[in-house]
Order: C-alpha cells, then structure tokens, then sequence
C-alpha cells in the first residue's frame, strides 16, 4: 500500500492525467469492441417486427421495434426462479427464451427460463427481461425486452420505417451470443436489407 | 471561504482587544503571525474560466441531443475520443502552468464528454437499452479520473452517476439494497480522507444520504412497503461510524467522521420526522434481517465510543439511535393505529437526544437536525387528521409538562456554568 502511494506520488501529474484520460477512451472502445463481437460471433436469427401503438412512434431518431418474441404467453414461461433473495420476486427479472427456427424462416419461442438451459441445433438461447411481472403475478403473457427495441436511423427516414412496420414489412436479423445477448445486424424492409449493421 | 470569514473575524477581535488593552499590541502581532498563509482562493479569471468550461460541457451534451448524421460513424466515433483526450490534456497543460481550480475542472469536462459519449456510443452502435450499466460504467470511469488526477469535480460527477446506477438498479432489484454502490462509496470516502478535502468530504457525506434516499423509494415504489426500518438503519450505521471516527481518529479520518455524522443526523431527523403521517404509517412495515443488524452495530459503535472517550455526547447519540430503532422495528407498537402513542414518545424522545448529543459534543449542526426532527414530528403529531384530536392535544400537553418537569429537576440537579466559574 505505501509503496503503491509512494509511486503514485512520484509519477509526473501530466502522466496521472493521461493515464485517466486513456482508461475512459478504452472503456468507451471496449463498448464498440463488445458490441462487434457479438456482431461477429453471434448466431444469427430472423426476428418479425409487429406493429407498435401510433401514438408512441417515434421519439427522436429511432424506431421503437416489437417482434413476435417479446411476447411470451405464461405456460411457456417456468414458474420457479422469480424469487428474490428475500422471498419477494425481482421486478423485472432476467429471463432466458429458447427460440427456434420455423418454416416460414422466423424464430419463434419455445420456452423461457429463469436460469440458463442449453439449447441443441439450430435453437438458440437469448437473454431479455421481463418488464410487467411487477404489475402481475399471473399474467396471461410476459412481455420482454431484449435490448433490440431501438434502432437508431438518420433525421427523416424513421416515419417511413415505422409505417413498413406496421404493416409487418419489417424484419431484423440479430446476432446473439451463446450466453444470450443480442445486437442487431442487419435490418430488412420487403425481405430486401436497407441497414446492414458495420462491425465498427 | 471559511478561512477567510474567520481570519477577517479574529482581526476585528484583536484589534477591539488591543484597543480596549485586554492584550498588549505585541501578544496581537504575535497570534497574527502565528496563523498559517491564508489559502490561495479563486480569483475571478478562474471563475470565467470555471463558467467557460461548464458551457463547454454543456454543449458536448446538447450535442448528444441534436442528430448528427452528416457525420460518417467513424469519424462520429474519433470526435468524441478527441473530446476526451482533449479535456485531459488541457488538464494536464493547466496543472503543470500551476493553476490547479483550471486543471479540477478541466478533468470534470472530461469526465462529463466521457458521460456524453457513452450515451452516443449507445446510440451510434444501437446498443442494448441498459441505462443503469452505462450510469455505471460513468461513475466508474470518473472514479478513476478522480484517484488519478484528485479532481473534486470528477469526484462529484463519479458519485452523481453512481447515486443514479445504483437507484436504477434498486429498482430493479427484489428490495434488498444495492451493495455494489458502498464498495464504490468506500473507494470516494478514502479519497476523501487521502486527499483530506472538505469539498471531498460533503460530496461523500451527501452521496450517502442519496443513497438512503434510493433504498427509501426503492421499498416505497416497490411494493409500497414501509422502509423506516432500512432507511434508519443505514442513518443509524453512518451516524455510529461516523461518531467513532469523529471521537477516536485524528486528522483527514477525524474530519470526515465529523462530516458522515452530521450528515447522518439529518437524514435520521427527515427519515422520522412522517411518524405522525398516517398514510405513511399505514403502510406495512419491512424488517429485514440486514436492516436490523446495521441498526444495532451503529448504536453499538455509538454507545461503544462513548464508553471509550468517556463523553455524553456519543452517549446521548446512541440512545438517540436507540430510541429510533424502537420506532422503525415497531417493537414500540404498531405504526398504523389511530394514536400511536408510545411511538410519538419513542420519536420524540430520540430527537430530543440527538439534540442534546449535538449540546455535549458542540457539534451544532447535528444540535440543528434534532431540532429539525423535533420541529417536523410536532407539526406531524398536531396536523394529523387521524383519530381524536382532544386526546392528541393532553398528549402535546401531558409530554410538554413532562419536558417541563425534566428541565426543572436538571436545571436544579446540574451546577450552573457561572457556580462552576
């Protein structure tokens, strides 16, 4: 410890300075270098956008997205695990959904789990949370965010987008992880892509 | 500020001494050049310079605002890295010139274009909406900025956004509290000790209290759960430690021991203070193990250094402690009847000793947060729209008689200051 103080008071401040200057640059490209390895590792998947209440369209420059994934109805969903430590459950718990591929090219859950479940074959596993078990117990459906809802796109061409949505046009394939988290890749209007997702 | 206020106070006092001959001229002159170099203080280029740079900074994040597209994403992405570089190495540039307020807040702007560009980051890289790891990942990376360049400034923006980190995840959690932010608050408290800085210091003192506020209304908006238990508890922690340190460290330690325990004292006084609010009361009451042995490990600290220094005033703070404890657990009763009685004395006998503690001690803001609590709880008691308000008014007349009676048999027993003369 003292010798950790002492060499800390004989470095040079101009060098303490860039040493913190630097740690926050390699945070904020740690972010970016994260981000292209789920793009680059990820399996991919086809997700169905599905309308999205008018009123709550767009904020800014992006695209509110909803897919058929985020919503899960409650037999799919394994009760156990909701519970916190100290008997009353997490409000908006962590959940896993199992997705597999189906025949028209989308995936589709299957289950959802409190706990990681490994996944065989052209399933995957992928991470969201459950936003409205705080406001029931019972649901007769969970709703889940999986951290695709946004999509950023320049100033005038989100309204566009947003009607294609609305009219089921819209579909995003998104990279996930083997431990479930998930980027999107490539955005497609008509089957056609209009934003493919660079690594950088 | 307060340097200056004081030595422009003993110069008008050894003057009027030296005038009215309680002092010879030579004993001034001597206590004048006893007294240590008066403190640089900001001139006022460096308050324009200080303005100057908050504008800054307050442009880069306008600009997180405004749509930016033009700008091909790489070169969105150098922009901001420039940014960052740029404020640490002006920083760099203004300590080696020797102008340390321009070097503080140079790292500040750095620390808030770090905030700003993690939200651009965000947006340009459409990354998962967790704003609380991003808070995080602020606070952090500002921590570090502060260890390493002992800007205060950076200090504030690290606690803002870790108080905001931690509130967010509070509110995701399952109403225990948020751990990772003491470690995180550990790590701001020992610099302020390193550093022995008062600014330091109230920045720790007030992130604490922040964080409480986070544990009330995580409990609150959760489950409307009633959290005077946790919420007293984490007062009555930070109150006993800061006391031990206050009465048994020496120097930075002592210092910022003093700080936590006033800061402490009001966030007992404002946590208390609804006990006559019955909607508040009525809310089922949480007791969680964690709450209640923070509890009686903050009387027992208080109680112990009392033991240790031998002094009333710990003393006085632990029953202070004691008496809140009673409260918050309801082992005075339950909160929600019509009339809790023995719960108003409980209250009002706690303040009444955080009053008396801040007397012996002579610390007289923690002497104000008892007042403060006393204030509040009486307005709650008389205004409460609740039960009977003839039998609420022989309770304010019967423990006014009381307090009363005390003063007398005191005012007898103790040996007034001019009998000690």
């Amino acid at each position: 410890m003292t010798s950790l103080a002492s060499l800390y008071a004989r470095l040079p401040r101009v060098v303490l300075f860039a040493v913190a200057g630097f740690i926050q640059l390699a945070l904020i490209a740690a972010m970016v270098i994260d981000r292209a390895g789920v793009l680059r590792d990820g399996k991919e998947i086809t997700l169905q956008t599905r309308p999205v209440d008018p009123r709550d369209f767009l904020r800014g420059d992006y695209v509110i997205l909803s897919y058929d994934i985020s919503q899960i109805p409650a037999d799919k969903l394994e009760k156990q695990g909701a519970q916190g430590t100290d008997g009353t459950k997490d409000r908006d718990p962590v959940v896993f959904v199992k997705l597999a591929p189906q025949p028209d090219g989308f995936h589709k859950p299957v289950s959802a789990h409190f706990e990681p479940v490994p996944v065989s074959g052209n399933d995957v596993l992928i991470r969201g949370r459950i936003t409205n078990l705080r406001y029931c117990t019972n649901c007769p459906t969970y709703f889940v965010k999986y951290g695709l809802e946004k999509f950023f796109v320049p100033e005038g061409e989100g309204r566009e987008l947003e009607n294609a949505r609305n009219q089921n046009k819209v579909t995003v394939v998104a990279a996930v992880t083997s431990s479930g988290r998930a980027a999107i890749k490539r955005l497609l209007l008509d089957g056609k892509p209009v934003y493919d997702e660079p690594l950088f | 500020m307060f340097e200056n206020a004081y030595r422009q106070r003993l110069d008008t006092d050894l003057a009027r001494w030296q005038a009215d001959g309680v002092i010879a001229p030579s004993v001034g002159d001597a206590i004048r050049a006893a007294l240590p170099p008066a403190p640089k203080s900001i001139n006022i280029p460096t308050v324009i310079g200080i303005l100057g740079g908050l504008l800054i900074a307050a442009a880069f994040l306008a600009f997180v605002a405004a749509n930016w597209t033009e700008i091909a994403r790489p070169a969105r992405f150098a922009i901001l890295l420039v940014g960052i570089a740029g404020a640490y190495s002006l920083g760099a540039w203004f300590d080696r010139s020797q102008r340390p307020y321009l070097a503080d807040i140079s790292a500040t702007v750095g620390c808030i274009v770090f905030g700003a560009s993690i939200a651009l980051v965000g947006q340009m890289y459409h990354l998962a909406e967790d704003f609380a790891a991003g808070m995080m990942l602020w606070s952090a990376g500002s921590l570090i900025a502060a260890l390493l360049t002992g800007s205060r400034g950076a200090l504030a923006v690290a606690l803002a956004a870790g108080c905001i980190w931690s509130g967010m995840r509070i509110s995701e959690m399952s109403g225990t509290p948020h751990l990772p932010f003491v470690a995180f608050w550990l790590v701001a408290a020992w610099l302020a000790v390193l550093w022995n800085s008062a600014v330091a210091r109230h920045l720790v003192g007030v992130a604490a209290l922040g964080w409480i506020a986070t544990v009330f209304f995580g409990y609150v908006d959760r489950t409307s759960l009633n959290p005077l238990l946790p919420v007293t508890a984490c007062s009555t922690l930070l109150l006993g430690a800061g006391l031990m340190l206050a009465h048994l460290a020496s120097g930075a330690l002592r210092a910022l021991g003093l700080t936590l325990s006033t800061y402490a004292s009001f966030a007992l006084a404002l946590m208390l203070s609804p006990v006559g609010i019955h909607e508040f009361l009525s809310l089922k009451l949480v007791a969680p193990n964690w709450a209640l042995l923070c509890g009686l490990l903050g009387t027992g600290l208080a109680f112990a250094t009392a033991a240790i220094v031998r002094r009333g005033g710990p003393a006085f703070a632990g029953l202070a402690l004691t008496c809140a404890l009673i409260v918050a657990s309801g082992w005075a009763g339950a909160l929600a009847l019509p009339q809790p009685w023995t719960i108003y004395v409980f209250a009002l006998a706690s303040m009444l000793c955080l009053v008396i503690s801040g007397m012996l001690d002579e610390v007289r803001p923690r002497l104000v947060a008892g007042w403060l609590g006393l204030g509040l709880m009486i307005a709650g008691i008389t205004w409460s729209v609740r039960g009977s308000l003839l039998r609420r008014a022989a309770f304010l007349a019967v423990s006014g008689i009381a307090a009363v009676v005390i003063a007398t048999v005191l005012g007898r027993l103790l040996p007034s200051k001019e009998a000690a003369r």
